[in-house]
């Protein structure tokens, strides 16, 4: 009776007949343990990766990579163009509703210019960071960060949602919702922290605890 | 926008890897052309490495890049680093194509060991190459025996019944000495202060 810890580290180097590899996949699916034990076996391998002769690739195979994934929607705001009034011709070009929950080819994330001004004086504000073309992320002492700026209207039973994703991890805590419009003054009901992301996504109905529209935009609360 | 070079993002520079991951399972292409940036050297020599043929390396990665980007959502933040899936994903691609165009040399053997590499020095990120000269003396460490089954297996693409039958052993034999030269492999590793389960992307502090 073999172990199945031999036929784990031979799965890791992608090594198993396939027979073996049909029993290795059933037991793993009903095994915590095992699953355990072949993530690790996973990450020597990928060590093993590593000692491979370093070879450059392709300069030509970023673009390739790139445009496999989808095209990119053009979401910039033009600058020119007025608040008061503006044609939102910015839209990423797709139905809100349409969208699935994680859309793969046809977010587009308005970003991106990232300004830095530190405010020295008596008043709370500690860094302005644009957020893309949508506005301004205001960040007083006591981390409270306040959205200023321009956003086209939800649509109909839809609503946007801001997330922070604290620095170094991965989650976002939902942070408010908001409808959008000239004038926005937002206030998120998260405190944010420097170095931690901003998100804002526009969600189905009254939004909820984990995001499921779209990405409009987002920013970094720099340091 | 145009994602066309590689550019230095005040915003994705901050992200931890799975920070980078998390964003492109929300459909996030500056993140995942982060992720690009940051790993397709390493998955680029690896599949080099197993197909030995630059146009099928680079189909190998394009590949393994889209499964990234398409399987992003269902990536679990504690099954391990993104690193390693990204890795784990070339190399079960570079195997396929190896299997299914059956372009392993006949004396793998002799491709194992270290062929100077003919192309131009390579720009190496420096985590990059370090981490290349810990593994390869790890592996040096191993019995003979133990480094040549990992070799054959994960850069030959032999199966376990094929080893058994090239090495002239049974396939018991393969499939204990395998699991003995991974063990000794990851002691080797974590002796030497690498830890390949832990995060490997540096650029964040």
């Amino acid at each position: 009776m073999e172990h199945l810890d031999e036929l784990i580290a031979a799965h890791a180097l992608h090594a198993l007949d396939a027979q073996d590899e049909r029993r290795v996949d059933a037991h793993l699916a009903e095994c915590e343990r095992c699953r355990a034990q072949l993530r690790e076996m996973q990450a020597v391998s990928a060590a093993i990766a590593l000692s491979a002769p370093a070879a450059e690739p392709p300069a030509e195979l970023r673009d390739r990579v790139m445009a496999s994934i989808g095209p990119a929607v053009v979401s910039t705001v033009r600058d020119d163009e007025q608040p008061a009034g503006r044609r939102w011709a910015w839209w990423p070009r797709f139905s809100a509703v349409a969208v699935p929950v994680l859309a793969v080819a046809v977010v587009g994330l308005v970003i991106w210019n990232v300004s830095l001004r530190h405010d020295q004086g008596p008043h709370a504000i500690t860094a302005v960071t644009t957020v893309g073309n949508v506005g301004n992320l205001v960040a007083y002492q006591g981390g409270d960060a306040t959205l200023v700026g321009n956003l086209r209207p939800a649509p109909a039973n839809h609503t946007y949602e801001a997330w922070v994703i604290p620095h170094g991890q991965s989650v976002p805590i939902a942070a408010g919702t908001f409808a959008g419009g000239n004038g926005i003054s937002f206030t998120l009901t998260k405190h944010a922290a420097p170095g931690d992301t901003i998100v804002i996504t526009l969600e189905p109905g009254h939004g909820g605890p984990t995001p499921r529209g779209p990405a409009v935009a987002k920013a970094v609360l720099p340091a | 926008m145009t994602d066309r070079t590689p550019r230095r993002d005040p915003i994705t520079e901050h992200l931890s890897d799975h920070g980078l991951l998390a964003l492109v399972a929300r459909g996030d292409r500056d993140a995942f052309a982060r992720l690009y940036d940051l790993y397709a050297a390493p998955a680029y020599s690896l599949a080099l490495r197993v197909v030995r043929d630059r146009d099928l390396a680079a189909d190998v990665v394009q590949e393994a890049f889209l499964a990234i980007w398409n399987q992003a959502s269902k990536f679990d933040s504690s099954r391990g680093q993104p690193s390693t899936w990204i890795l784990t994903v070339t190399h079960h691609k570079a195997v396929d194509t190896v299997r299914r165009e059956e372009r392993r040399r006949a004396d793998a053997m002799d491709e194992v060991r270290e062929t100077p590499d003919s192309s131009a020095p390579v720009e190496d990120q420096a985590w990059q190459g370090v981490a290349r000269e810990q593994v390869r003396a790890a592996m040096a460490k191993l019995p003979d025996p133990h480094r040549e089954v990992l070799e054959l297996a994960y850069f030959a693409g032999y199966t376990q019944s094929q080893l058994a039958e090239r090495l002239a052993v049974p396939i018991g034999t393969v499939k204990s000495r395998t699991f003995a030269a991974m063990s000794s492999l990851r002691e080797l590793l974590a002796a030497s202060g690498m830890h390949p389960e832990q995060e490997w992307n540096t650029s964040t502090s």
